[in-house]
């Protein structure tokens, strides 16, 4: 009777430095002890130069070259299909001066959206009228309503992100997080594609 | 005197068309948006969805007579306070929303690489957003 070995690719790794990935590295695997350790420590893929910071290695290929290795094995694939192997050689924190630029690009062109979109809006002409019909007086400058209004600006934000720095209102993942998460869905999708030879026609011998 | 009928009827049918083309849009536009279901979300009152939708029909068919009536009120300066808090909440999730919707975020934390400080670039938006406001009102139309 054949053993059969469960593989379970692992979605997305990251590697700091060239090396040569095993079967560890990439999947989980299930199997009775003693192949297990064996089959582990089987190296599938040196990391050159060449490839950059991306590799995409399909469980078939994998499959394949275990099925040379051990032709008395079975294997069966659970899970994703193949894994994307990320290369960082500096991941390092970024700098200090980037973080603050990027925050007052931010800050500075936020202030000049939302001015332009009063102006765009003529919220103050609406800011007035509402005055005037409240309050049966006319006032150029009604603070009363701006001041609580560019407060509740910044209230409604953190409503919608959920967030007040670090802290949370409640265990939700907020829009932010599930676009983070939806977008890198979408690299990783668009890179199982693209970067994964057996997609290729050309490389079909 | 039929000239006038005539001219009036156009005018009903062109009014109710524009209400219909501009309300359409307006839900479209707040759904798009996804303010409700975070609201829903967050206040945790799935049962009553439908109130909210009822409140949003409310809401525009009452700013909709505010802005064509010529009447005044002599209210306290403290429902002016309320009213512009709830203005400035609604327009805060409406401006995130749409920061949302533009995947500004995600774009910005992989080209920078500066995903560990995303909290903080949002905290810049949002004292961006208060900030800029406050300015308007307060120095630049003076």
């Amino acid at each position: 009777m054949t053993t059969i070995v469960y593989l379970r690719m692992k979605k997305n790794i990251e590697l700091s430095y060239l090396k040569a990935v095993k079967l560890k590295d990439i999947a989980l695997v299930a199997t009775s002890e003693d192949v297990k350790k064996t089959l582990e420590n089987t190296s599938i893929y040196q990391i050159s130069k060449k490839d950059n910071n991306i590799v995409v290695i399909d469980s078939f290929l994998v499959i394949k070259h275990l099925n040379k290795m051990h032709p008395d094995l079975e294997f069966q694939l659970v899970g994703p299909t193949q894994t994307i192997i990320r290369i960082n050689k500096n991941n390092k924190a970024p700098s200090v001066l980037k973080v603050a630029f990027v925050w007052l690009l931010l800050f500075i062109g936020t202030a000049m959206t939302i001015m332009n979109f009063h102006y765009d809006v003529s919220m103050q002409e609406v800011q007035q009228k509402i005055h005037y019909l409240f309050t049966g007086e006319q006032n150029e400058f009604p603070l009363w309503i701006q001041i609580p209004y560019s407060f509740g600006l910044g209230m409604g934000m953190l409503l919608f992100f959920n967030h007040w720095f670090k802290k949370r209102f409640n265990e939700e993942p907020s829009p932010l997080e599930v676009e983070l998460f939806n977008y890198q869905q979408d690299l990783d999708h668009y890179i199982h594609h693209h970067e994964n030879r057996l997609n290729d026609n050309q490389h079909h011998h | 005197m039929i000239t006038s009928i005539i001219i009036n009827i156009a005018e009903l049918i062109i009014g109710l068309a524009g209400g219909l083309a501009v309300g359409g849009g307006f839900v479209a536009f707040i759904t798009l948006l996804g303010i409700i279901p975070r609201l829903v979300q967050i206040s945790k009152a799935d049962k009553f969805i439908h109130a909210f939708g009822t409140c949003v029909l409310a809401g525009s068919i009452l700013g909709t007579y505010l802005s064509f009536t010529d009447i005044t009120w002599n209210l306290s300066t403290i429902i002016l306070l309320i009213w512009g808090g709830f203005h400035g909440v609604f327009n805060g999730m409406l401006a995130a929303a749409l920061t949302e919707v533009l995947n500004v975020f995600p774009v910005l934390t992989k080209r920078i690489g500066v995903q560990r400080y995303l909290l903080w670039l949002l905290m810049a938006i949002v004292f961006g957003k208060i900030f800029g406001s406050l300015f308007q009102w307060l120095i630049f139309v003076k």
